[in-house]
């Protein structure tokens, strides 16, 4: 990419933003002049900076859009919530078109049917009823997210998003908007929400359709496009792009595939006394090979081949399927992808940051520091080289190593601040989204955003965009009430949703309130009751606390996900999951009729860890500081066995009791000690103890994560050097206890 | 028809439902709240009785025997 093209990037999105934002402060406020200027003024340069780059749709829409707003400034306009609407709609576009830019590095090629349409929606003369729209978006728009976010196993599969909303006289033309459904290539979901708040029973027409029908296909985008071709309503046909459809199918690259070949023939050389030695260690290379490149269907079908391969003492079912996988070319197997899910964080980060010239500047100052210690050092080490004395040269190295150690440690500093983001970054994107949201579930709610100036480290601050995602739309779908149950309740029409985030110390708060029906607890006792997930005893001496937990469990929330479209807690499992990579905690409060919280806790920087080291098994392991309740000696007649584990004691709790080196496949060695080194650790509301050979230090670290091949390694967070030039493996408490 | 009330204080849905048992179902559900509906003989319903359904929110019986109703319009009611 050039660098205007870059530079129009970077501007692009700010000036999205900036207009988004002012456009939602003119729908509280329409009276607003400076907002009106100031969203006058994005426009305006947007269409300034589409001339530079020559991108000739983006300046014609601008165009018009500044002419509109012109008219509006004077007076000639009034502000109108369907005004502020197709303006946004309009700002959608423009980001699909910088996504779609990003990821191709070239400005994209828009048909002129869509400029068209745009332009129409601008100037007010859309004519009524055109053949529906076909956008082979490069990245869609918020109700495919949100539909994609609830079905996430389908994300593989889905090729084409539809929502479509019917004329309300359509049952009088004679359509039938389920049978169009029906006939749709591919069925993978189908959603039905009421267009405009329903009705009660008695004041229903029943000849008035008010439905809104969303449906993810499997199938070809042409094949749905000419079904609706004659249907009424509008109808919104969005193709998913190929990296939504077909994620992580990449083709193999070449050294993977040259991996495979060698554990194949690793298996195929094998005698009869290092058969299953070499068959477990080729099967468990090849799925990470396989799990790396994305074939997550492979990589199982793999570690199956190997079952089947020791079951039978016989190396041909395993080098079979490797020499198959090899042989098929990339998305073979994407038809038998069913049930499987893999699940990646997508790729939402920005490539560019930008960064106030100050900041640059006191790195500039710290490197000629830096290289005055540097030279500092060489002095030294010439000395020691003419024979000096230690007794001259350790004052020397000592004084080195002080200032060494406050120039590293200033330079992180400033590194981490150039990192730093406001939340704003993130939560600038909601108010338009829950807006959205809640226009789609007819429900009217309001979202107030306090403390979008708390500060975070980039990645922290990205990475909380998902969860809140989820988080927010469970509150507007399922927290929030329908208006006339809200008025029933004797509350406001108008639901609150309160967005507000604060800095703790080392940790940043997020909150999400909202003021809806509160966690169904009998609902969640039912629906664990019935998927399974704990026995009808257990769930009766659970509290209510512990209930509205059971909205993080993986196992509910999908099978509620699946039978219940309306079921609470879809997804949070994720949502917790993807706050724990962060290093930080949830905890959801919820009081019946008043509403639900639910509480982020993260790390103001993922950079920078602490951790305890421990020795297992004749090797040095770190621990997250943040997952170690406390460290204790237990003497090993308190030590009972359990079957085949171990447990103790402990303040009248019983906690299971993990040998680290055997969990590690390590040798164990600690057993003949009088006591034994415990380490309790807690992870996901879970204590659990781990038995140790010796307990070491507390150290900040910079976490490295697990790169290439290495990198679906399970039960490790990262690696860090330790001052002796060892590998210090950190652990992830969760992943290892599951 | 194929929308009526049962002895047994069900309203059955039987058949192919068409467009107009939308307004005799709805005032079926209206005059009997709390009303079971039947829909294990149902082959097809117009989309107007789903949203009727939909609306009144009642407890279903059975499974209708197209398989566009029983995958993906059943699980609303369950």
């Amino acid at each position: 990419m050039n660098d205007f093209l870059e530079q129009f990037l970077v501007e692009g999105r700010e000036l999205v933003e900036q207009a988004t934002e002012d456009l939602l402060a003119l729908e509280e406020s329409p009276d607003d002049q400076q907002r009106l200027d100031s969203a006058f003024r994005a426009f305006h340069t947007l269409k300034g900076i589409a001339g530079i780059v020559e991108f000739a749709a983006l300046a014609r829409v601008m165009h018009v859009a500044e002419g509109t707003l012109a008219a509006v400034r004077a007076g000639d306009q009034p502000v109108t919530s369907e005004l502020i609407s197709d303006y946004l709609a309009c700002l959608d576009q423009i980001e699909q078109w910088l996504d779609s830019l990003q990821r191709d590095e070239r400005l994209p090629t828009v048909s002129d049917k869509i400029t068209d349409a745009l332009v129409a929606r601008l100037q007010k003369s859309a004519p009524e009823g055109g053949a529906p729209e076909v956008e082979a978006a490069a990245s869609q728009s918020a109700w495919v997210e949100a539909l994609l976010a609830r079905h996430p196993e389908l994300r593989r599969r889905a090729r084409v998003a539809i929502r479509y909303a019917p004329a309300s006289d359509s049952f009088f033309r004679g359509e039938d908007p389920l049978a169009l459904v029906d006939r749709l290539p591919e069925l993978l979901a189908v959603e039905l929400a009421p267009s405009r708040p329903w009705p009660a029973l008695d004041e229903l027409d029943a000849f008035v359709c008010n439905l809104t029908l969303t449906v993810l296909v499997g199938g070809a985008v042409d094949q749905v496009a000419a079904l609706f071709r004659n249907a009424s309503g509008t109808v919104d046909i969005q193709a998913l792009s190929e990296n939504q459809s077909t994620e992580g199918r990449a083709g193999l690259s070449s050294a993977a595939a040259t991996m495979l070949q060698e554990q194949a023939a690793l298996v195929a050389g094998a005698g009869a006394e290092d058969f299953i030695g070499r068959l477990g260690s080729a099967a468990r290379v090849s799925s990470g090979v396989l799990q790396h490149a994305g074939w997550v269907i492979e990589a199982a079908r793999v570690l199956q081949a190997a079952e089947e391969a020791l079951r039978l003492s016989e190396t041909s079912p395993f080098t079979v399927a490797l020499r198959e996988i090899l042989a098929h070319p990339a998305g073979e197997a994407a038809a038998e992808a069913a049930g499987i899910e893999s699940r990646r964080p997508e790729e939402t980060a920005s490539r560019t940051l930008r960064v106030e010239l100050r900041r640059i500047d006191a790195l500039v100052k710290l490197a000629g520091e830096l290289i005055v210690v540097k030279n500092a050092i060489g002095h030294t080490s010439r000395l020691a080289k003419d024979g000096s004395e230690l007794g001259v040269l350790t004052p020397l190295l000592i004084e080195h190593h002080v200032r060494l150690e406050r120039l590293v440690q200033e330079l992180q500093d400033s590194l981490l601040s150039i990192r730093v983001l406001p939340m704003r970054h993130v939560f600038r994107r909601f108010p338009k989204l829950v807006r959205e949201m809640a226009a789609e579930l007819g429900k009217s709610v309001r979202l107030v955003i306090e403390g979008d100036t708390t500060e975070a480290d980039k990645a922290v601050v990205e990475g909380l965009l998902e969860p809140l995602l989820h988080v927010l739309r469970n509150a507007v779908d399922h927290g929030i009430e329908t208006a006339p149950k809200r008025s029933a309740a004797g509350k406001s029409g108008i639901a609150t949703i309160r967005l507000r985030a604060e800095r703790q110390g080392e940790q940043i708060l997020v909150e999400v309130q909202d003021d809806g029906a509160g966690i169904d607890t009998a609902r969640v006792r039912a629906m664990a009751e019935t998927s399974g997930f704990a026995s009808p005893d257990a769930l009766a001496g659970m509290s209510e606390e512990e209930i509205t937990e059971l909205v993080f469990a993986p196992g509910l929330s999908t099978k509620a996900a699946v039978s219940e479209l309306s079921g609470r807690g879809v997804g949070m499992d994720v949502v917790r999951s993807t706050i724990e990579r962060l290093g930080g905690r949830v905890e959801v409060a919820s009081r019946a009729g008043e509403g639900t919280q639910v509480l982020f806790r993260v790390p103001f920087s993922v950079m920078m860890s602490r951790v305890m080291t421990l020795d297992a098994g004749g090797q040095v392991f770190g621990v997250p500081m943040e997952a170690v309740v406390e460290t204790v000696r237990v003497p090993r007649e308190r030590i009972v066995r359990v079957g085949a584990a171990e447990a103790f004691v402990m303040r009248d709790c019983t906690m299971p009791l993990v040998n680290l080196a055997e969990a590690l496949g390590l040798p164990d060695h600690a057993r003949e000690a009088p006591h034994a080194n415990v380490v309790v650790t807690a992870t996901a509301g879970q204590l659990a103890a781990l038995e140790v050979d010796a307990f070491g230090e507390h150290m900040e670290v910079m976490l490295k994560p697990m790169e290439g091949l290495l990198a679906g390694l399970p039960g490790v967070a990262g690696t860090t050097l330790l001052g002796d030039g060892r590998v210090l493996i950190v652990l992830d408490m969760q992943e290892l206890l599951q | 028809m194929t929308v009526r009330f049962a002895s047994d204080g069900a309203i059955m849905l039987e058949g192919v439902c068409p467009v107009d048992d939308a307004e005799p179902l709805r005032q079926l559900l209206q005059t009997n709240p709390g009303a079971a509906v039947d829909w294990g003989a149902c082959e097809l319903a117009h989309t107007a009785v789903i949203q009727v359904l939909l609306v009144a929110g009642p407890s279903v019986r059975g499974f209708p025997r197209s398989a566009f109703l029983r995958d993906w319009i059943a699980p609303l009611f369950a």
